[in-house]
């Protein structure tokens, strides 16, 4: 009989050969690693400083995971004096449980895209408790109607072509939308502006939180994450603790360096969120609630990040910014796209995946796939070390199996 | 927390297949437990001392190759489903219905292909000579680094055959070490000084000898060769071990040969998917039909690569893609020139 493990393994590699058998994956990612390199090419001519910059935010990464507790204390003060309230999981289980005794039952929920979000399986979780929840981010909408699963951390929908994206929805509106891409982002803009209104939550992860005051940094380019956070009522921002830097100056630093790695050359919105919407128009007496959300909840998340930051070799796995750069450069998930994941995917996902979403069992398949070939090294923009974390991974491995 | 395993322990078993390697490795010394004249056939008429300054070390590993994409095709036209499928059965399971037996194995091989590979050892050494240098060789009691013990985290077992490498190494007197792999370089510069006390050696790859032969050379190197050349960079060579210029000198100094990089290139090479081969063979093969396919939009004539297992993958990707590009090790390509 087949171990737990050997089925895990067999499915994972019928997956991963089925994808990189797929037509359609393969002209999508073609294009997508053409593309990646030739703007980042580009926008590295345009912002020469960047790479300078990289090496920084190293350094603030270097230091912030160093002193990650005090950090997350000190952004969560920071938020609260902002009259935001905050929240530290220190499980799954528990960030979950935070967001739906907040959320409660029987609301309508817009969501920005999150990688804590798909790390949590939120959405999920939420549509279980008997919400409405909507992802707004036009890539995960996709997958949302697809029942899919993300195949790129910045690029959810990278293997979708317009012509399936016009059958769903086609489908799912109920009414024809041709295959071109305007119609179909117009069709989405029209359907999410009611969503937008009528929601009572909106949700959103953030890419860089400043401990001193507060700010979390969003980076986005279609506005849904703008709109997501500013128009519903409240918004609970799920973020991991590794994201807090110390200052304001260094968020600013990591959120452009994030980006520019991320194919955004210039992105269309940073947005800076730091408490509530307040006024104090009227007599100088501040209220909260004026046209943006009356509340605002943090919820920090743990999830297996400290005993990353605990281990020397594998705390630099908490530096990833997620920009994804590494994914465009790694053999394997050029032919097979998020096959090579689980809910982190390519390489550093496999490090990710043991730690802090899947555990080892679903985190072995990944890391005896990845080539240690360590071109993902040379594009990462604080130059984690995978092959070296890949190998001892499967070491500790081979020590649980004996 | 997750770091623990959420299964029992018996229900968490790796891929027989990496057992098959760990069990031949640390019994019969090689990955497929092939026998030492096997290894050192190709020495036997050159009459290398067993002791000496410089030791040419082979691994076995260019030797071995021929038989690693055996045990892969045998893995890869079972039909139990899916490749990926038959890996996961027991051990017992794979030797019963695979029949993966050293015989079996060797006999999967073409013997055209043995004979490349065993020669390029061959031609290593002789070019070696040609070039001045002395060279001593262990010869049938030469063992295998067991890279591949690092590779797939054996490390108790490297530790202890590291231990075994050592010492026959110790015994030869040599102080340099000329490897022909860039996986054993990596193992004996990078890996053994943190396992194995006093391993204390000038660690190089036969291109690096080369290049030190070379270098204040101010004559031309004999190429045997007219026409185009592009570059396989190996990722070991190339980023861990940090070798990317001394082959351009080299060839720079060959007549009638033009170098042509391919678009990924030095610290940017685009591995061959040799590391994939044994867990995931389907995939590993494409992986390096787009590597040949990066390689042959150089038009050039031929490609060089430095590392058996490069050599075998993109060879491979170039027979099955039938692209119209030559592929060498560089010792073949320098053996043409220097010594036939």
């Amino acid at each position: 009989m087949s171990s737990v493990l050997e089925r895990i393994f067999q499915r994972y590699t019928e997956e991963l050969n089925k994808a990189s058998d797929d037509p359609n994956i393969q002209l999508a990612l073609s294009r997508a690693v053409k593309s990646y390199r030739d703007n980042t090419a580009a926008a590295f001519k345009r912002f020469p400083h960047t790479p300078k910059l990289a090496g920084e935010v190293r350094a603030i990464k270097e230091k912030a995971i160093e002193s990650m507790d005090e950090l997350v204390a000190q952004a969560r003060q920071a938020i609260e004096a902002n009259h935001g309230q905050t929240y530290l999981a220190g499980t799954h289980e528990e960030a979950l449980k935070l967001a739906a005794d907040i959320i409660g039952t029987g609301k309508i929920v817009v969501k920005g895209k999150s990688i804590v979000g798909e790390e949590l399986e939120i959405r999920d979780y939420l549509i279980e408790k008997g919400n409405e929840v909507w992802e707004t981010d036009l890539g995960e909408f996709l997958l949302q109607l697809q029942h899919g699963r993300p195949m790129h951390i910045v690029s959810p929908s990278v293997h979708v072509p317009r012509e399936q994206v016009a059958e769903l929805f086609t489908k799912f509106f109920g009414r024809e939308i041709p295959p071109d891409i305007a119609a179909e982002v117009e069709a989405v803009r029209e359907f999410m502006r009611e969503k937008y209104f009528s929601a009572h939550f909106g949700m959103s992860g953030a890419n860089v939180v400043a401990a001193d005051c507060g700010a979390m940094v969003i980076i986005e380019n279609e506005g849904n994450a703008r709109i997501c956070t500013a128009v519903p009522p409240v918004h609970i921002a799920v973020v991991g603790i590794e994201k807090v830097v110390p200052t304001f100056q260094d968020a600013m630093k990591v959120a452009e360096v994030t980006w520019r790695y991320a194919n955004y050359t210039v992105p269309g919105y940073v947005n800076i969120i730091s408490g509530p919407s307040k006024t104090g128009d009227i007599e100088k007496v501040t209220t909260y609630g004026a046209h943006g959300p009356r509340e605002l909840h943090v919820i920090f998340v743990d999830n297996g990040r400290s005993e990353m930051a605990a281990d020397p070799l594998f705390r630099q796995g908490l530096y990833c910014l997620r920009c994804g750069g590494c994914m465009y450069e790694c053999p394997v998930f050029q032919l097979t796209a998020g096959y090579f994941g689980y809910r982190y995917l390519g390489g550093i996902g496999a490090i990710w995946t043991a730690f802090v979403a899947g555990g080892l069992e679903n985190a072995a398949p990944l890391v005896y796939t990845c080539l240690r070939c360590g071109r993902c090294v040379e594009r990462c923009p604080v130059s984690i070390d995978v092959p070296s974390m890949i190998a001892e991974l499967r070491r500790r491995i081979v020590e649980l199996t004996c | 927390m997750s770091l623990e395993l959420k299964l029992e322990a018996n229900d968490y078993r790796l891929p027989p297949t990496l057992e098959v390697i760990r069990g031949n490795i640390v019994k019969y010394g090689n990955p497929l437990g092939l026998k030492g004249n096997e290894i050192a056939g190709w020495a036997r008429n050159l009459n290398l001392p067993r002791q000496g300054d410089v030791l040419l070390y082979t691994g076995g590993e260019y030797q071995l190759v021929p038989y690693i994409d055996s045990l892969v095709n045998m893995l890869t036209t079972m039909k139990q489903g899916s490749a990926g499928f038959s890996l996961m059965l027991g051990v017992r399971n794979l030797i019963n219905r695979v029949g993966v037996n050293p015989e079996k194995v060797v006999a999967g091989v073409l013997s055209r292909e043995r004979e490349r590979y065993q020669d390029v050892s061959r031609k290593a050494a002789l070019v070696l000579q040609e070039m001045g240098l002395k060279i001593c060789y262990l010869g049938e009691e030469e063992v295998y680094s067991g890279a591949l013990l690092y590779e797939y985290g054996f490390m108790g077992d490297l530790r202890q055959h590291a231990r075994r490498v050592a010492g026959l190494i110790k015994s030869t007197g040599a102080r340099t070490i000329i490897c022909l792999s860039p996986h054993a370089a990596e193992m004996f510069k990078l890996i053994y000084p943190r396992l194995v006390d006093d391993f204390n050696y000038r660690v190089i790859t036969f291109l690096e000898a080369v290049y030190d032969l070379i270098k204040d050379d101010r004559g031309r190197v004999p190429s045997g060769f007219s026409g185009s050349i592009t570059v396989h960079d190996s990722c070991r060579m190339a980023r861990e071990l940090g070798i990317t210029e001394e082959i351009r000198v080299i060839l720079s100094k060959m007549e009638g040969v033009t170098l042509i990089e391919p678009e990924f290139n030095r610290r940017w090479t685009t591995c061959c998917g040799g590391p994939g081969k044994v867990l995931f063979p389907a995939l590993s093969g494409k992986i390096a039909s787009r590597r040949v396919g990066e390689l042959a939009a150089t038009s050039a004539d031929l490609v060089i690569t430095f590392c058996p297992y490069c050599l075998a993958a993109l060879d491979k990707g170039r027979r099955e893609g039938q692209k119209d590009i030559q592929i060498e090790d560089f010792i073949e390509f320098l053996f043409r020139g220097i010594a036939q």
